[in-house]
């Protein structure tokens, strides 16, 4: 049996993996546990079948994603970001108010400058837009994760960044 | 004739297609990072016209002239965006023995001009929203800026002269906002059209954003087409299009359509184009702009009608009469419905999210119609518009439409990156929507209130990810070397390669 520690939408769970004789795998989800009949489909699908849970049937993709480690498990038309013995990077994402401590704000991709809307010592809210910046021939409004006070501003507007540079720090 | 394409990714395509029926061979221009894009690969042939920036590619005229000539193409279709809307881009290719797709250089330019198109509209006996009458250039004082909003009156709308696409254009809702709204619309107008220019438009509180397709040829022929309604609106980009509109009855139609002809007639338009309306609840409607060139949502308009507009588009610019019936062309058969698919993340704010599709499978099966740009292995690149597709749902009536579309999405899959999938299938599921209670400033008002993430999944589906993880990994560790079973898999598709190759 292996167990593995798998981020799932940001939250974690622990999954236990056996094979069993007959070819089928009993895999246990945080204690709860399930007979699965797995085919690989394609280069990043999971065929699952539940032979013994009202034999429901469905697919999961599992393709890596941008952000090294993490993967962009794809259901029924909904993406949501795995990663697997909490390799999970720090993000920025704010969903379900996970983010705590020292916040960083990153330019996701390279673009420019356009407005700096705080300033160091400013208190922000969570869901501030701290940064406007323009890519992709649009301006878009980069946000506080957390309610928070702004440490350091690392962008001024006008300047062209690349993608991951620190543009803001929130503690 | 042999037809240029000066544009990239699913317009490209989208004309490539129709090229392809016709029987036109095609040659598709790309930047460095597109080199390998779809679009250049179905092309029969392909041009490079520079580095990815857009200014530096894709906005090249003198590029486009010289791919067309080296290539032998004698027509050149601009897409949207881009060259689309540009009077020069048109008259270059006109001097240069090119046939341009789309109407003639004097019809983009006066239609180009959002003030010069209201006065058009306005001796056409066709209503316009109040508004400025002469654009404010880059020179207007801050005093001759609030004059004019005071004299228009608030909520009122700033926007770009030269603008379209929902760039440069910003609501103000009373006058201390003015100033910084007219430097904004400036400062996206200036990077995105190169024209500052500005002018205001009276806010209507809840209109509904209607638009009427059109065909001219150059026989003194103007065809209106069926409504689409694309009030399904994200900061003025539409994002959902559909056809019929739930608020068009048939006589409503007929008077939209035949206003829509006077216009266009007005300016002798020929080729497709589309003129926007604003309609109010009380069921008064005014010109909004005039957009001279084939649109994005174009497809819900061919879904319910039957016709394939860039193929008339072809056809009218070979001079040939539109003899399409023009009742034909009013009448809606069934429902169609256009989500526009962008390589954005939801749950960051609708944030781009380029990078590499590790693999594509768009919805299929019957009603639905997929316009992709990328495939497998494209890296979708930062420099433009980050729309990857465009999923279109048919059906008998509009909530069979939305059941159908719900049903395509959920089978599209695209990996590696984040789209707005599960943005749509939420909408799909708005009791606002489904009942068709919505103006333009719905979709904005709804994502306000909102903080909930668009890819929540139920407890269940989230242990199935959980469980599909585990075995991944499980499957993954039993493949690698220092276990009983075996090689890992790139060895195992060596050695499978190898025992073909020896006939084995």
């Amino acid at each position: 049996m292996s167990t593995f520690e798998v981020d799932v939408n940001g939250r974690r769970r622990i999954v236990a993996v056996e094979r069993l004789p007959q070819g089928w795998f009993k895999v246990t989800v945080d204690g709860a546990s399930n007979m699965v009949d797995v085919e690989r489909v394609g280069q990043f699908g999971l065929s699952l079948l539940f032979p013994e849970d009202g034999h429901l049937s469905g697919t999961v993709q599992l393709a890596p994603a941008a952000s090294a480690g993490e993967r962009l498990a794809v259901w029924e038309g909904i993406t949501v970001p795995v990663t697997l013995n909490g390799r999970r990077h720090a993000s920025t994402d704010g969903a379900g108010g996970r983010a705590k401590g020292e916040q960083k704000i990153v330019a996701p991709m390279p673009g420019r400058v356009v407005r700096v809307l705080v300033s160091e010592g400013d208190e922000v809210e969570a869901r501030q837009p701290v940064v406007v910046i323009e890519a992709m021939k649009m301006e878009n409004e980069l946000r506080s994760p957390v309610a928070g006070r702004i440490r350091e501003v690392a962008a001024s507007a006008g300047t062209s960044v690349e993608a991951g540079r620190v543009l803001v720090v929130i503690e | 004739m042999k037809l240029l394409i000066a544009n990239r990714g699913e317009i490209a395509v989208r004309v490539i297609r129709a090229c392809r029926e016709l029987g036109i061979p095609t040659v598709a221009v790309y930047s460095d990072c597109d080199r390998a894009a779809r679009h250049v690969r179905d092309a029969d042939q392909a041009v490079h016209v520079g580095p990815s920036p857009a200014v530096e590619s894709y906005l090249r005229i003198d590029r486009m002239i010289e791919a067309a000539k080296a290539t032998g193409a004698d027509a050149v279709h601009p897409g949207y965006g881009f060259l689309a809307e540009n009077a020069v881009f048109a008259q270059a290719c006109a001097d240069a023995g090119l046939t341009f797709i789309g109407p003639t250089p004097k019809a983009i330019e006066r239609m180009g001009s959002k003030t010069g198109a209201r006065e058009v509209a306005i001796a056409a006996g066709v209503p316009v929203v109040p508004g400025t009458d002469a654009p404010l250039g880059q020179h207007a004082t801050d005093d001759e800026i609030l004059r004019e909003g005071g004299r228009i009156g608030y909520p009122l709308m700033v926007k770009a002269v030269a603008g379209g696409g929902g760039k440069g254009m910003r609501e103000v809702r009373s006058a201390p906002d003015l100033l910084a709204a007219v430097r904004t619309a400036r400062s996206e107008a200036g990077s995105s059209f190169g024209n500052t220019a500005v002018y205001f438009e009276r806010r209507l509180l809840h209109p509904r954003h209607i638009e009427i397709q059109l065909l001219g040829d150059h026989h003194g022929t103007v065809v209106p087409f069926v409504e689409r309604e694309c009030s399904i609106q994200r900061r003025h980009q539409k994002v959902v299009e559909e056809s019929p509109s739930l608020a068009v009855t048939p006589a409503l139609r007929e008077r939209i359509a035949s206003a829509a002809a006077r216009v266009a007639s007005a300016v002798g338009y020929t080729n497709a184009g589309t003129i926007e309306f604003l309609l109010d609840q009380d069921g008064s409607f005014y010109f909004l702009e005039m957009n001279t060139r084939l649109q994005v949502e174009h497809p819900v308009t061919e879904m319910v009608t039957s016709e394939d507009l860039v193929h008339w588009q072809i056809r009218i610019a070979r001079g040939e009469k539109l003899t399409l019936d023009p009742a034909h062309a009013l009448t809606p058969r069934g429902h169609a419905i256009e989500c526009r698919i962008y390589a954005e993340d939801p749950d960051l704010g609708f944030m781009p999210s380029p990078g590499l599709v590790r693999g594509i499978r768009p919805a299929s099966g019957p009603g639905v119609r997929d316009d992709s740009g990328v495939t497998e292995g494209f890296t979708v690149p930062v420099f433009y518009d980050s729309m990857i597709a465009k999923l279109v749902a048919w059906a008998g009536n509009r909530p069979a439409a939305i059941a159908r579309m719900n049903r395509a999405l959920a089978e599209y899959e695209v990996l590696g990156i984040k789209t707005t999938i599960p943005f749509f299938r939420w909408l799909m599921g708005q009791q606002d929507f489904i009942d068709g209670r919505f103006d333009t400033t719905y979709l904005d008002h709804v994502l306000a209130d909102r903080d909930e993430s668009f890819s929540a999944l139920s407890e269940p589906e989230e242990q199935r990810i959980a469980i599909a993880a585990g075995l991944d990994a499980w499957l993954k560790s039993a493949s690698s070397p220092g276990q009983a079973s075996g090689s890992q898999p790139a060895n195992a598709w060596k050695t499978a390669a190898r025992r073909e190759a020896l006939g084995g």
